[in-house]
């Protein structure tokens, strides 16, 4: 282990030569508790060793002197396409979307490209992990959770399959403003017969897979294996989440009450209208992913600041949650919509915990990741400032304790182009 | 030739003998150009109305009608419509977005063109969707099988359009009976119909006008060589030896013979627009639908722009889906809409209703009733159903009230026209009786 | 006793327009003459004065503006907000269509922009199109009508566009279209905008002639007028702006040498997110550059986009500005953050960053005597902040617009219980109507 991270500190030119290291003199986030300023954390082989205001150095140990500097966990985007597509009009690019209404069994994880630009553009300021998920159909597939650095998917992976990922059914009319012709929107009965229709191939797909996991068990002679079926065993059994992405009150009110019915374990994910449901989504604990603040409101009578205050909405109700940009190119931008709520009535903690712990905790894995914190790995970013600030400016970036590049295409060309005569 | 000819409708005697005079006697007269009379007499001879009057002599020859307990309106005038046309009859309307109300068949995009079909039109030079010199005088047709609805219903007269298109052809005002189509017509051209389509490729395979402002800059563009086809063609008539003629251009000589041009307009803002491009092209604008017009009244007036009110009010659609989110401007719309008539009567502004391709045309009464209970007079809905369209057309001399010399189109009713349990006894067209058609119960009506 | 006279006929008059307005005690950023903490002095819609003291005349309304911030009105050179039609794609060449034809001045996201601090947009024909439609500078005035939004006396534009959009937006493979549109390269847009504007050249030249034999009592027949040419002359005779949508360098260079072959001035790049590659260049012709902050990788011609794009084009002598390319309010409600991305990457300072949504964009569409700066003589349109604009947390306050606040948060938030009250009362009546409806026709074939 330790040759292969010595290897790979090798290739990368600017990192550092291991994974040890003692951050000091700076003021230290540790979002799990209070700020330390004038603190010190302390890394050994990866891990947080020691956070505190004063910490020996250990012999030997690189030391990042970080006076007037700031050190807070490395930020995590609850929802991204990162590494399932590159140029968004360009269809070959994207691997986002595959064919069919049920195909719990796709892993977005074996698709991810590491050597996706958007990578390294959303490290640089501070993305340390991020939730790359299917979108197509029903059953989308399962969303991974991943490292932003690594020569492979598998050494991206932290959860190979961090939830499924399920697009609740909804009535769609189509149409809208400037609809295209093309777009020919369906009435409403028969927009409703397709969605009854899709919910209860959804409600009979829940059923056969639980048909199948009891045949399973009772192992018959002669079971034949479904690729489909066996992917749901662990939602069945409540080992696997399932994030249900459903965005208005109708969708979301279905969506609970399914998750209810089917005994299964809910994250609900882009909630827009969850405002009007949040002691129901509070009473029964599901926790949200909410899609990113920096928007415009969903209805022509929204109060004009709807968007950025749901988040402030929810913290009122005791909902917990979690933000995601649900993008790829705007990955970076993830601290500024957690700033939005903020702004409009979060309070700072619950807003920085939305990018870092609490994002942690509805994955699942909170037990190593999300705060500075004794024990958990060192993914951990080094500012100048509030990293919710535009202004602010991300000096270091570490995962797992090693140093990253903050290298990326956007500054090689503002840099080639800068040199021109 | 260019100018506008008045038709007057010739009721033609049938090969026999001279029908007598009919009179109607003792009956509430509502003349709308005058006072009401409330136990007077109409006698109406060879398609006319030979006089009317509370103390008038009965000819002994008259067929006469006791009118106790009857009212007589002058016959309803359906100001715009496309009655009488029976191809309009087969095309379904267009959903009301907003105020669009063309009946563009829209082609079905198809994934090989075909090659017989013309190319997409590359600007208003191509003339798309234009069929301006195209008259519905030319189109009607008695056996139109909605005329006997609409009669039935106390319509003897209806202003008729083409309607296919953007720039869809100049209409008639026509009597809805005749024994022969020509007979049915009493004035054209009365008007251009203009439409704009909603949506994106009605210029035909995605031809040109994709967009309101392209049709406008169509209507301007229109506008101006209309006016240099006529320079043109004055100028080579008079010295044709020598000089290169003028393309014939039939569009142009449509909108040329046009005496006014309809625009539509549901939303104040779209009226201000309408209003505003009627005026650049100085051409005598009629607007119609208008259901937001309680907005926009001063504009209209100021203006002077007469309305074509809709009485399709504006109303969520019945298989809506119930949990789709309405704008307050939506609601208001819905709301108010009805106070429109009240508010233009208010401003001074003329309007005439229309039906708006209604499923029944009896319940077009109904919907003028919602604009009375929001405050429209009954005399002010009256004389929009009937003098104010003959107005706005310009042949107020020939119909819209109860005249001694007006054509004798009466309807005559048991009571008041807008209570609910008044029925319509019968019609007179040019003269000729018609009397209700037997109800038939709607199809699917299911008991309460 | 005669200036007396005057003297008190002038406070008379004064009397009868709107009352003066102070905002008091704001740190105030005038972009163009630096940033003090003062007050500003509004009077028949102008800024009066702006100073760490002002006259206070008497009836004049106060604004306490203590611990906030003020600033220019933000002007978002290029967006399709406020419009009920973007495109007229049929054909390359549609300058005949104006967007002024089609604004919708209750388009909520006017208002959006205008709680997002924009007193100023530049509204666009869209991309759908070599040569687009003419353009319309709009002022924010919530509530006024499409004439009143216009801002009075700004340059008419043309919108021109090249690269991936109008290709794509002709190609077969568009679901409105049945037939190819010409063109589908690059190489055919330089061809659709050259041939325009010869049959422009041929246009005027026509015009040219018939003007002179009327001058020397020539009988002669006018041409026939040409609303799609006639934009284009304007163009060439310097009397219309011109925006050109262009995303690769390649395209920016060729639109600029075309114009210098031409001969007319390209005013500015929209969106050019490869200036930054032919700064020089642009900078030579005398464009400017309206860009985004930060967007990039959504097409094959924003592979190449970085965030430092404006930064890098401001240091070599381009004019930019950021924009929302809004279709509904959604970037236009905060250019004020996507301005401080600028410091982040490429480190403008404060001032700088400001600029590039204030005084940049009017400059570039020459609007700057108007708008742009805080400075005596020029509109009132101004907004405050609770927090400075360059931070992430600032929220609009007011919003002003020749003077008269169309926005203020405290107002809008107040207001909301009542609006819910009203639509409520509305949708009770609606189906009330809805069961009257139902009783009078029991079952009706859907419509």
């Amino acid at each position: 282990m330790r040759m292969l991270a010595w290897v790979l500190a090798c290739a990368l030119p600017l990192a550092a030569a291991d994974n040890s290291l003692l951050i000091r003199g700076a003021t230290v986030h540790t979002v799990s508790g209070a700020d330390i300023a004038g603190g010190s954390v302390l890394v050994v082989d990866g891990k947080i060793a020691e956070v505190g205001a004063k910490v020996a150095a250990p012999k030997g140990v690189r030391i990042v002197e970080a006076k007037g500097l700031h050190v807070y966990p490395g930020l995590i985007d609850s929802g991204t396409q990162m590494g399932l597509a590159e140029v968004g009009s360009v269809r070959e690019t994207s691997d986002v979307s595959e064919i069919g209404d049920f195909n719990p069994q796709l892993r977005a994880i074996i698709a991810i490209n590491p050597a996706s630009e958007h990578i390294p553009v959303a490290r640089a300021n501070g993305i340390t992990t991020v939730v790359s998920t299917p979108s197509g159909g029903v059953l989308s597939g399962q969303a991974a959770l991943v490292h932003l650095d690594g020569w492979t998917w598998e050494e991206m992976e932290i959860r190979r399959s961090a939830a499924m990922v399920l697009h609740f059914p909804v009535i769609e009319t189509g149409g809208g403003r400037r609809s295209s012709e093309s777009q020919r929107s369906a009435t409403f009965p028969e927009a409703k017969r397709i969605y009854d229709k899709k919910l209860a191939d959804l409600r009979g797909f829940f059923e056969s897979a639980r048909r199948y996991r009891q045949a399973k068990l009772a192992t018959p002679a002669g079971f034949r294996t479904d690729v489909k079926f066996e992917a749901m065993i662990p939602v069945l059994e409540g080992k696997l989440p399932v994030a249900i992405v459903a965005v208005r009150e109708r969708a979301i009110r279905e969506a609970l009450q399914f998750a209810e019915k089917e005994k299964i374990r809910m994250i609900l994910a882009e909630p827009r209208e969850a405002g009007k449901l949040a002691s129901e989504i509070k009473a029964r604990n599901v926790p949200v992913i909410l899609g990113p603040t920096l928007t415009a409101p969903l209805n022509e009578d929204d109060p004009y600041d709807a968007a950025y205050t749901l988040p402030a909405e929810l913290d009122r109700a005791g909902v917990k949650f979690a933000l995601g940009t649900f993008s790829n190119s705007f990955s970076r931008n993830l601290p500024y919509n957690a700033a939005q709520a903020v702004a409009y009535g979060l309070p700072r903690e619950a807003g920085l915990k939305a990018i870092t712990l609490n994002a942690a905790e509805i994955w699942g894995v909170d037990e190593l990741y999300g705060s500075i914190d004794k024990g958990k790995w060192a993914d951990l970013m080094v500012t100048d400032g509030d990293p919710l600030e535009v202004r602010t400016q991300v000096k270091q970036v570490f995962i797992h304790g090693r140093e990253i590049s903050l290298d990326n295409k956007h500054l090689r060309l503002y840099q080639q182009h800068n040199k021109r005569p | 030739m260019k100018h506008a000819m008045l038709l007057l409708s010739l009721v033609l005697p049938a090969a026999g003998a001279d029908p007598p005079p009919l009179a109607i006697r003792n009956a509430r007269v509502v003349t709308v150009s005058g006072p009401v009379l409330k136990k007077a007499t109409v006698v109406v001879k060879d398609g006319l109305i030979a006089a009317v009057g509370e103390n008038i002599d009965v000819p002994k020859d008259a067929w006469v009608i006791e009118g106790e307990g009857l009212t007589v309106y002058p016959g309803l005038i359906d100001a715009l419509s496309n009655w009488g046309i029976p191809e309009a009859a087969a095309l379904a309307p267009a959903p009301a977005a907003s105020g669009r109300t063309s009946t563009t068949p829209r082609p079905a995009p198809s994934a090989t063109p075909d090659p017989s079909a013309p190319p997409p039109a590359q600007g208003p030079e191509d003339r798309p969707s234009n069929t301006s010199w195209q008259r519905a005088a030319d189109l009607v047709k008695p056996t139109d099988r909605r005329l006997e609805a609409a009669r039935s219903a106390g319509f003897t007269t209806a202003v008729t359009f083409p309607m296919t298109g953007i720039f869809a052809g100049q209409g008639a005002v026509i009597n809805l009976a005749g024994e022969k189509a020509q007979q049915m017509v009493v004035a054209s051209p009365v008007g251009q119909y203009l439409a704009f389509p909603a949506g994106s490729g009605f210029g035909g395979g995605g031809g040109f006008p994709g967009s309101l402002m392209g049709v406008f800059a169509y209507i301007r563009q229109l506008n101006i060589d209309a006016d240099y086809y006529r320079q043109a063609r004055l100028e080579y008539e008079k010295r044709p030896a020598g000089a290169r003629r003028p393309d014939y251009d039939r569009a142009s000589e449509g909108w040329l013979e046009s005496p006014r041009i309809l625009l539509p307009a549901t939303r104040a803002m779209e009226i201000d627009r309408v209003l505003r491009l009627a005026a650049e092209v100085k051409k005598l604008a009629v607007v119609y639908g208008a259901h937001e017009g309680y907005k926009a009244a001063d504009l209209l007036k100021k203006a002077g722009a007469p309305v074509l009110m809709s009485l399709k009010w504006p109303e969520k659609a019945r298989d809506a889906d119930p949990d789709q989110p309405e704008s307050l401007r939506t609601l208001e719309l819905r709301d108010k809409a009805p106070s429109t008539p009240a508010a233009l009567a208010k401003a001074g502004v003329k309007f005439a209703f229309y039906t708006d391709k209604i499923d029944r045309p009896r319940d077009a009464l109904r919907a003028v009733r919602r604009a009375i209970d929001a405050g429209l007079s009954v005399d002010d809905a009256v004389r929009a159903l009937t003098l104010a369209a003959a107005e706005i057309y310009g042949v107020a001399g020939q119909i819209g009230s109860i005249e001694a010399g007006k054509i004798a189109n009466l309807l005559v009713t048991s009571g008041d026209l807008f209570q609910e349990k008044t029925q319509v006894k019968f019609v007179l067209i040019d003269g000729v009786k018609f009397e209700p058609a037997p109800e038939t119960p709607p199809a699917e009506e299911v008991a309460r | 006793m005669k200036t007396g006279l005057i003297l008190s006929l002038a406070l008379a008059a004064a009397a009868f327009a709107a009352p003066p307005v102070v905002i008091q005690n704001a740190k105030v950023l005038t972009v163009t003459k630096g940033t003090f903490q003062g007050s500003v002095l509004i009077q028949d819609g102008k800024i009066v004065e702006a100073g760490e003291k002002v006259m206070v005349p008497p009836g004049a309304r106060i604004i306490d503006a203590a611990g906030q911030y003020l600033m220019p009105g933000i002007i978002d050179a290029h967006t399709h907000i406020a419009s009920e039609s973007t495109n007229e794609g049929s054909i390359s060449v549609s300058s005949m269509a104006r967007i002024e034809d089609a604004i919708n001045p209750e388009d909520i996201s006017i208002y959006r922009a205008l709680a997002g601090g924009v007193t100023t947009a530049h509204v666009l024909h869209g991309s759908a199109n070599s040569i687009g439609g003419t353009t319309v500078v709009l002022k924010m005035r919530w509530t006024r009508d499409a004439a009143g939004l216009v801002f009075e006396g700004a340059r008419p534009g043309l919108k021109f566009a090249l690269g991936e959009n109008p290709k794509r937006s002709g190609s077969g493979a568009s679901p409105s279209r049945t037939t190819p549109r010409y063109p589908a390269t690059r190489m055919g847009i330089e061809d659709v905008i050259r041939q325009a504007f010869v049959e422009a050249k041929q246009y005027q030249q026509a015009w040219g002639d018939y003007q002179a034999k009327v001058k020397s009592g020539v009988q002669a027949t006018p041409p026939r007028r040409d609303l799609k040419l006639e934009p284009i002359v304007e163009v060439l005779e310097g009397k219309r702006m011109t925006h050109v949508h262009a995303y690769r360098a390649d395209e920016i260079l060729m639109m600029l040498r075309l114009a210098e072959e031409l001969g007319f001035k390209i005013h500015s790049l929209e969106h050019g997110l490869e200036g930054y590659k032919v700064a020089k260049e642009i900078v030579a012709h005398g464009a400017g550059v309206s860009t985004f902050s930060d967007w990039w990788a959504y097409k094959m011609e924003a592979i190449d986009a970085i965030p430092y794009n404006a930064a890098l084009m401001m240091r070599k002598g381009v004019l930019v500005s950021l924009n929302s390319d809004d279709l509904n309010a959604n970037l236009s409600t905060r250019l004020n953050t996507e301005a401080a991305k600028t410091m982040k990457y490429g480190g403008l300072n404060e001032t700088e960053a400001l600029a590039l949504i204030t005084i940049n964009p009017a400059r570039q569409l020459e609007i700057d005597k108007r708008v742009g700066s805080i400075e005596p003589g020029k509109d009132a349109d101004l907004v405050i902040y609770d927090k400075h604009p360059l931070s992430s947390f600032a929220r609009v306050q007011k919003v002003f617009i020749d003077g008269e606040m169309y926005f203020d948060r405290d107002r809008d938030v107040s207001g909301r219980a009542e609006r819910e009250v009203r639509k409520k009362a509305l949708t009770d009546r609606q189906k009330e109507r809805e069961k009257e409806q139902k009783k009078s026709f029991p079952t009706r074939r859907p419509s």
